[in-house]
């Protein structure tokens, strides 16, 4: 059983068929009035895109990365490879392949990106043959982006070196990754970016703005401790705040003493994330509380001047965003 | 701005996600900038979570209108002009924070009344708010909106700190060097040039912004951008449409101020420039500014550098069209031009002896802005002489602004075959193709871009005064000159023969494109 690979769309082909196969699947496209590159349009290339599905990930969650991608691939058409590990008892040939291709239609005639996506599905004696069969499919001259979803050990996800040696980012994501993931000792430990600090960014964005807008100096003078509260299923988005909550402190030249930053995990309903500062004698205040699920946060400050309680909307990045975020920014 | 120079809680985001907050009010609040560009720019920007949380917007006017009144009449405008499907959420975010002021441009008390809500607005945020204010009314209100922010305080509100007043003007930026200069005088009696934002759309356009990229961050076409391997370099800002109702307008501008003055001197600017020092706006404006005063006087009258017509009748996707003299509110024996084509000498060592030929109208064969770059041919006799077996095109790498963004290059090729025969091909690479068509319009860039004060993208004063010390004394000479040397052009053509006459002596041809 080959639960992920069969999940995923797309044709079955000969693995030493792939380019062919593609090219008839394209002309068979155009024959049945279907959307399909034309003569004249290159296929839309910018990057090469690797999604590495692994143990921890079953069927629907493979199918909804896969979907996650596809969107990806709408706005940054991308030459993308699907790996699908397969468990040691698996049987069957060491290596499979899938094509699947989509062509996104816009406003214009203009605006039609096509783009193509290979599955391979290999066991792990096939490994060896994977980097070479990765290399044909990939267009590379152009910059690779890697992806490891849901892998379940560090260790044996640093096997693939060609993949981590070789991409522009590694792409992880703290939330469903091993306890360990952003500690490993990668080959290249600057490529790494995790995704829950991307889907974060309307968070940090909206923070930092509002905070930028006081002096340095204004936000940590009296300031004892930080809180930093999340919700159950937020664990890792409020680890990724109060990292980044207490970085930015510092960089305005907070020296926490004894205080710091505290992240708690709490229960009740109102709220998915929030930060407060508390300050010496309560003369100044700074608070923000996110609620998820209504798609609004609250902000409650007040610096000497004057006080400010403002609402806003709010929407962590959808993951296809995050995914564009973790890769050109 | 450096990284290091950012507030510690921006370090980290990208620029544009470092806005602060804000206030945006806009002059001419129901016209027809504002229904088509504006408030959909300021609605997507919200939608991409670009704006401040304390983003307020105000529209100021003549027309008397209740705040509701001016949220209708605005969320109508997103409906229809958006780029997006608005969604009820977000615009809901942006119209609880939108107002509206009526009043006189220069009725002092009107100003009294806008300076009294954003102090308001403040006082209610409980912090302090940037104000832009936009100036998007007819170009003889200009001055006295400036004035009168002068008079009322509201210019220097937060002088001397990060959330400084700013103003942005929308083109035309004066008639003729004399209004631009009495222009710029009063607009620098009340803000500091960098205060200041004119705005031409055509700078916030990606291919425009891609131009510098594809110039200064490929080594492959830098080294060959000079006189010694550029046979001529080709702007054209085409139209299809005519007149239409503009004819009023129109009368008063005529294409050379509508459109090359502005527009195609811009593109100019940024495809002979020098290599600024720096991204920082001032290193490019400053390289602007020098290319644009290293242009050579033109020439006007038989033999000389431009060429001027107006359409006549002719046929325009497939239908029959109207004359410019037979349009709506044109004069019968008007001497406005609906067409212009230039012949510019740079005079600096880059350029010395290589042609720019400007051009724009109405009522050409197709809606086409582009800047094509024209290759001297390489030397010898390799595949010349044959010319059934050797078809050879001079290489052309043209940036195409409108529409299909997008740049082509022409090469040469050999034809699959025994024999050695080759053939001209184009690639391309099209912006929609790769990237989507649904990218973000240039007056969305604009707007933010002023919001967190970055003038890379808006036009300089002394730049507007340059472009106008070029092109006044054509103004003066045609006006001068009533019809005389008027020329003419079908509609649907690609202009007239005296625009031809223009490259005809270098041997070089318009293009089609």
């Amino acid at each position: 059983m080959e639960p992920i690979f069969e999940a995923l769309p797309g044709l079955e082909v000969p693995v030493g068929g792939i380019g062919r196969s593609l090219a008839r699947m394209w002309a068979d496209e155009a024959a049945g009035g279907r959307p399909a590159p034309e003569a004249e349009d290159a296929k839309a290339t910018q990057v090469n895109f690797v999604l590495h599905l692994g143990f921890n990930t079953d069927a629907a969650d493979a199918a909804r990365q896969f979907a996650t991608v596809v969107r990806f691939a709408q706005r940054y058409p991308c030459r993308v490879v699907v790996l699908c590990p397969r468990a040691a008892d698996a049987g069957g040939p060491p290596l499979r392949a899938k094509i699947y291709g989509e062509c996104f239609l816009g406003r214009t005639r203009a605006d039609k990106r096509c783009v193509e996506f290979v599955m391979l599905s290999y066991d792990r004696s096939a490994r060896a043959q994977l980097e070479d069969q990765v290399s044909i499919c990939l267009s590379t001259d152009l910059p690779l982006y890697y992806w490891a979803h849901r892998f379940a050990d560090s260790g044996r996800l640093a096997d693939y070196r060609f993949l981590l040696g070789q991409a522009k980012r590694v792409i992880l994501d703290s939330a469903e990754s091993p306890a360990d993931a952003l500690r490993y000792p990668w080959p290249n430990p600057a490529a790494i970016r995790d995704l829950a600090y991307c889907r974060l960014l309307p968070v940090r964005q909206g923070v930092g703005q509002f905070l930028a807008a006081y002096a340095p100096a204004a936000l940590t003078e009296g300031l004892s401790v930080v809180e930093v509260e999340h919700g159950r299923t937020w664990r890792a988005e409020g680890a990724v705040l109060a990292k980044w909550v207490g970085e930015r402190l510092a960089a305005c030249g907070w020296a926490a003493g004894g205080g710091g930053v505290e992240v708690r995990e709490r229960l009740e309903a109102g709220g998915d994330l929030g930060v407060r500062f508390r300050y010496e004698g309560g003369a100044k205040e700074f608070g923000w509380r996110g609620d998820l699920a209504a798609g609004q946060a609250h902000f409650r400050a007040g610096f000497g001047v004057g006080r400010t309680d403002l609402t806003t909307g709010l929407a962590l990045l959808a993951p296809e965003v995050a995914l564009s975020e973790a890769m050109f920014f | 701005m450096a990284e290091s120079g950012r507030h510690p809680f921006l370090q980290g985001l990208s620029k544009h996600r470092g806005a602060p907050p804000t206030v945006v009010v806009i002059f001419g609040a129901s016209g027809d900038l504002t229904a088509r560009k504006l408030l959909p720019a300021v609605y997507n920007l919200s939608h991409d979570n670009l704006l401040p949380a304390d983003f307020h917007l105000v529209g100021f006017g003549r027309k008397l209108m209740a705040d509701g009144q001016f949220r209708a009449v605005a969320e109508a405008a997103v409906k229809e002009f958006s780029r997006r499907e608005p969604e009820p959420a977000v615009w809901a975010r942006v119209a609880a924070r939108t107002s509206y002021v009526a009043g006189g441009y220069d009725e002092p008390a009107a100003y009294q009344r806008l300076a009294v809500q954003l102090a308001e607005m403040e006082r209610q945020l409980g912090r302090d708010l940037q104000r832009i204010f936009y100036v998007s009314t007819p170009p003889s209100v200009f001055a006295p909106i400036i004035e009168q922010l002068g008079a009322c305080g509201l210019a220097a509100v937060h002088r001397d700190t990060p959330l400084h007043s700013k103003v942005i003007i929308e083109k035309p930026f004066g008639k003729d060097l004399a209004s631009a200069q009495a222009l710029n005088a009063a607009i620098r009696g009340v803000f500091a040039e960098h205060q200041v934002y004119r705005i031409d759309h055509y700078l916030g356009k990606e291919t425009v912004q891609d131009l510098l990229v594809q110039r200064f961050a490929n080594a492959i076409f830098e080294p060959l951008w000079n006189r010694n391997f550029i046979a001529s370099v080709q702007i054209t800002v085409a139209e299809e449409v005519g007149v239409g109702l503009r004819g009023g307008y129109y009368e008063q501008s005529g294409c050379l101020r509508d459109m090359l003055q502005n527009h195609t001197m811009q593109l100019l600017a940024l495809t002979a420039m020098e290599p600024p020092g720096s991204l920082a706006p001032e290193a490019i404006r400053d390289e602007k500014v020098k290319v644009l005063n290293a242009i050579q006087p033109l020439a006007v009258g038989p033999g000389g550098d431009v060429a001027r017509a107006q359409y006549a009748a002719g046929m325009v996707a497939g239908r029959s069209v109207p004359g410019y003299l037979e349009e709506e509110g044109i004069a019968a024996a008007s001497a406005t031009e609906t067409y212009a084509a230039l012949r510019l000498s740079i005079n600096n060592w880059r350029w010395q002896g290589v042609p720019f030929y400007l051009r724009s109208g109405k009522r050409l064969a197709r809606r086409v802005s582009e800047i094509a770059v024209n290759f001297r041919r390489p030397p010898g006799t390799l595949f010349a002489g044959e010319t059934a077996r050797f078809d050879l095109s001079a290489n052309t790498l043209s940036f195409q602004i409108q529409p299909d963004e997008g740049l082509s290059l022409i090469l040469n090729t050999k034809i699959p075959g025994l024999e050695t025969r080759t053939q001209p091909v184009k690639m391309s690479f099209r912006y929609a193709t790769t990237f989507g068509s649904n990218t973000a319009e240039a007056y969305e860039r604009l707007v933010l871009d002023a919001i967190i004060g970055d003038g890379t993208l808006f036009i300089r004063g002394d730049e507007t005064e340059a472009s106008w010390r070029l092109y006044t004394p054509v103004l003066e000479s045609w006006r001068a000159a009533g019809r005389d040397g008027m020329d003419t052009y079908p509609a649907g053509s690609w202009g007239p023969a005296s625009a031809d006459a223009l490259l005809a002596g270098a041997q070089h041809r318009w293009r089609q494109p």
